[in-house]
């Protein structure tokens, strides 16, 4: 009797169906519900050491217009960016992004997703994963040098997870 | 189309001395194709690195006013020569090919020699 219902099986009481399995490859893209609230602003000073690596990639590599950190959830972190472009508007299409990534990276048995890029007449919009529920998102310009970015920010974005895991 | 890349890059391979090649495109740094290279030579390092050089020289003849498109541009290095030669074929334009040769054994004036028989050669 001590061990009770709930005790034993970890995973569930045996025998019942469950509708909501672990995603194959991990909970890739699961924003536990508690870091909605613990969230600092996107000023806050915590983050400036990230804003700093963030502003580090955008002049390393020309053409860079920003970029944006979100969560999977499309929620701003915090961003490097000038005034052409709303980061929380960027936050949302890099989740959004991410979310065809992804499926995409799910269904072909690839996944995790690491990066996705948009190439438009203008310029690029490139999402990175940074860790299983951060995104970095690049805004470039027509001119960017999509390979060097590509190579530039891989450490950046090991270099955030970093910061990140603090 | 990617036949005639992979004999361009075997017959840029084939020149003495060269131990990478890469065909690039410098509107985005990315490669068409590449050969050679190595764990001590990261070939898209490269790729990514020469289309800045290649960007910053096509803008200096513009701001100098000059008018006239780049043959090749030449990078010597202690132990390697690297040569950079962009594509003016129609289909080739917005392309360069790109070899790093062992100065040791290279002929420099025969490389660019052959450079540009391949270039001639070379239709996507």
């Amino acid at each position: 009797m001590t061990s009770g219902f709930f005790g034993g099986d970890p995973d569930g009481l045996p025998g019942l169906p469950r509708r909501e399995g672990v995603e194959p490859g991990g909970a890739v893209g699961q924003l536990p519900p508690a870091a909605f609230d613990a969230r600092p602003e996107p000023y806050d000073p915590v983050l400036s050491p990230v804003r700093a690596a963030m502003a580090d990639l955008r002049l390393r590599v020309p053409g860079v217009r920003g970029s944006v950190l979100a969560g999977v959830d499309g929620l701003l972190i915090t961003y490097d960016l000038g005034p052409e472009a709303e980061p929380h508007d960027l936050a949302a299409l890099a989740a959004t992004t991410f979310g065809l990534g992804r499926q995409v990276s799910l269904v072909l048995g690839q996944s995790p997703f690491r990066d996705a890029t948009m190439r438009n007449e203008g310029g690029y919009f490139t999402v990175y994963a940074v860790n299983s529920n951060t995104l970095l998102a690049v805004l470039g310009g027509d001119g960017l040098n999509v390979a060097r970015l590509h190579l530039e920010a891989r450490p950046t974005c090991n270099h955030l997870a970093g910061l990140l895991a603090l | 189309m990617s036949n005639n890349l992979d004999i361009a890059l075997k017959s840029t391979m084939n020149i003495e001395g060269a131990f990478a090649v890469a065909l690039v495109d410098y509107t985005s740094g990315m490669t068409l194709g590449t050969l050679g290279g190595g764990p001590d030579f990261d070939i898209t390092v490269a790729a990514a690195g020469n289309t800045d050089v290649v960007r910053a020289k096509l803008r200096t003849i513009e701001m100098l006013g000059l008018g006239e498109p780049i043959e090749d541009i030449l990078i010597t290095l202690d132990s390697q020569y690297h040569l950079i030669r962009p594509l003016h074929s129609r289909t080739g334009h917005g392309l360069f090919l790109y070899v790093a040769l062992a100065k040791a054994r290279a002929n420099l004036a025969l490389a660019r020699h052959q450079l540009r028989q391949i270039e001639v050669s070379l239709e996507l």
